[in-house]
């Protein structure tokens, strides 16, 4: 590093060296911020599509609150699992601290909960027939929960992508878009979720509409993800090689955006049938999967970010 | 008694009369209201003068035996004599060695205006052969050169060792009391930023956002650990153990403001002598940051050191962040309320 060349250096001390400590956040942190916006984008999705146009959406958003419900718990539980004392995940509600993303997404996750729960619990009970169908009070109320949902689940996936990008470490500190990503991916995730569950449900025409809103969301990802991808472009090269960063790039752009893409437009009211599936019900499985598997690899790559910039400054001292 | 045994014994003890689950319920919820208040008292703080640091470590023992905190293990980094490596969950104190000698390996940086050391290198070469073209500092006080401080200080043209103990910067706007989303981080009397341990729940967020790697969660219990600044100490009017134990003084506390004017006079003092690379790091606050109450006199780069160049506090752009966030969600929700639209009609 100095003037004279690279030779027979003893150490170059702290200079090299990241001065900031890398949090424990590993695997599971990943799979937290996927869940959370699968449960997130696909509640609001489902919500505003209900709202928007309960005529298309309607039936398909019914099924899909108790999967956000189901994708809710697990993110909840992989949150409290990653803590260090998990048995005082509850001290997360002692106070709340807008200045703290992490307080304010605690508050709004636990908020984003209760009316999910009492829409999941209305649709529970109909289905068990401890509710009557068709009760215009029953409706009120659970569309009621629908709107007051809304609010919290909005704050939910707003919070993760400010938790990190107002954080000291390399990379993440950078991405000022990281929270317009993340809102902008989950609502994609859930039109891909939804998506899923139309087809599932036999709902062709929602499943006819919700290709077009797929792709298209999945296309307007991409600006984000470059924003994001221009700001820590230095980390990264200080990090990895050129063809380390183009293959990641390659991947993530082809298996999140190109393939689904093509796949939902390409398959997209094929009738032809591979056994008991038709051809477009799978092409819109593989791209569902595709944008979901996108979404957990781009997450995984950007979470590694202050663990390999660790390493490197520890490898660059000991040269 | 450690801050450990205060906090404990502010729970309930077995040998307290029995109480029962509702009344341990309304004990905890009505506890900080009895707690009462605190009455602020003057802000205290650190000033480290890293010129008359000799590496002994007695802070970093001093610390471990009053906070009774276990060893981590002493263990080669490859970059130094330093065996103890950094700060960690159970080291709370953490001299640093910097030993600038190897002709590439002086660390450089690339502002050249800022203060920088000038000393001549030693190549690996003269290590090796005990002399060729670098003579030691003791080489040339026997040759009668006349050293002046500033030379010393930077190896007598030889290289030299730099020593810095490091510890909490005890911010005045810490982003680890930020984050913190339980509020255990707090700020105490003295200003302090101080960790309750019982309401930690280790999420690590403080972790994430000290930009001096300062906070580390111990693998041990879970929770975050850091320099309390010896605030049982300072609760009995005593001197926190490392800056008791500090034999040259180089660690030296007080009150923060007396702290400054003392470090000024320091640096005026060494610039008058010659070392004009001396400076203050964190005694004020710059337009990213926040003034440090655990201070330093350095002579070189601050990244030398391994701190940053110029801190910057990550809550500066939360709100925009926030803003960007939302306007992206509203226009998505825009585009999809669109789209479902064209499909309708």
């Amino acid at each position: 590093m100095g003037a004279n060349g690279p030779s027979k250096a003893i150490g170059t001390g702290y200079l090299s060296q990241d001065v900031t400590k890398v949090p424990g956040w590993h695997g599971l942190v990943a799979w937290d911020l996927l869940f959370n916006n699968l449960s997130t984008g696909l509640f609001l999705f489902a919500a505003v599509g209900e709202l928007a146009a309960p005529g298309l959406l309607g039936p398909v958003a019914r099924a899909a609150y108790p999967v956000a419900f189901v994708f809710l718990l697990t993110d909840l539980l992989l949150l409290v699992s990653d803590l260090g004392d998990p048995l005082r995940f509850h001290h997360m509600l002692r106070v709340f601290k807008p200045s703290s993303p992490m307080s304010l997404g605690t508050w709004s996750l636990t908020l984003y909960s209760l009316p999910l729960t009492l829409i999941v619990a209305v649709e529970a009970a109909q289905w068990l027939n401890l509710l009557p169908h068709g009760s215009m009070v029953v409706e009120r109320v659970r569309k009621l929960a629908v709107v007051v949902c809304v609010v919290p689940a909005f704050g939910s996936v707003a919070y993760k992508g400010v938790l990190f990008s107002t954080c000291s470490q390399p990379g993440w500190k950078d991405a000022r878009w990281l929270g317009g990503f993340m809102a902008n991916s989950a609502l994609a995730l859930g039109s891909a979720q939804l998506l899923a569950l139309a087809v599932l449900t036999r709902e062709a025409r929602a499943a006819a509409a919700l290709q077009t809103i797929v792709a298209v969301l999945v296309v307007l990802n991409l600006i984000p993800t470059g924003f994001v991808f221009l700001e820590i472009r230095e980390t990264l090269a200080r990090i990895y090689s050129d063809q380390q960063i183009y293959s990641a790039l390659v991947f993530v752009v082809v298996t999140g955006t190109l393939a689904p893409v093509f796949l939902l437009l390409a398959g997209g009211g094929e009738p032809s049938r591979i056994g008991p599936v038709s051809v477009g019900d799978l092409c819109n499985f593989v791209a569902v999967a595709l944008v979901v598997a996108g979404g957990l690899a781009v997450r995984s790559l950007f979470l590694k970010i202050p663990h390999a910039s660790h390493e490197k400054g520890l490898l660059g001292s000991k040269t | 008694m450690g801050t450990r045994e205060l906090e404990l014994a502010g729970l309930h003890q077995t040998s307290d009369p029995p109480v029962g689950l509702l009344g341990d319920i309304v004990n905890r919820l009505t506890w900080p209201f009895r707690y009462g208040h605190v009455e602020p008292q003057p802000s205290t703080g650190f000033y480290t003068d890293t010129t008359v640091c000799i590496g002994c470590k007695s802070c970093e023992v001093a610390c471990k035996q009053w906070n009774q905190l276990a060893a981590d293990g002493l263990e080669w980094t490859g970059n130094s004599y330093d065996n103890t490596v950094e700060l960690s969950a159970m080291s709370w104190r953490h001299v640093k060695f910097i030993e600038q000698f190897a002709g590439n390996g002086r660390p450089t940086v690339d502002d050249a205006s800022a203060p920088a050391a000038t000393s001549r290198e030693l190549t690996f070469d003269d290590l090796l052969n005990g002399g060729g073209s670098g003579r030691c500092a003791s080489d040339s006080a026997r040759a009668g050169h006349e050293l002046t401080l500033d030379q010393l200080l930077n190896g007598g043209g030889a290289g030299r060792w730099l020593m810095m103990s490091d510890v909490c910067k005890h911010c005045v706007s810490a982003p680890c009391q930020h984050a913190c989303p339980t509020g255990a981080i707090i700020y105490n009397e003295f200003a302090n930023v101080y960790i309750q341990r019982d309401i930690c729940n280790g999420c690590s967020y403080c972790v994430a956002s000290c930009p001096f790697g300062v906070i580390t969660r111990s693998d041990f219990d879970g929770h975050s650990h850091k320099c309390t600044l010896c605030y049982d100490r300072q609760k009995d009017g005593l001197v926190p153990a490392c800056a008791k134990a500090c034999p040259t003084h180089s660690i030296q506390f007080g009150p923060i403001e007396e702290l400054r004017d003392r470090a000024r006079k320091r640096v005026a003092e060494l610039h008058a002598s010659g070392v004009t690379g001396a400076y203050l790091y964190g005694d004020g606050p710059t337009e990213t940051y926040s003034a440090l109450h655990s201070f330093y006199l350095l002579v070189d780069h601050p990244s030398v050191y391994g701190l940053p160049e110029s801190p910057f506090n990550p809550w500066l752009h939360m709100l925009r962040d926030y803003g960007r966030t939302f306007a992206s969600a509203l226009l998505t929700v825009a585009v999809i309320v669109a789209l479902l639209w064209l499909q309708e009609v």
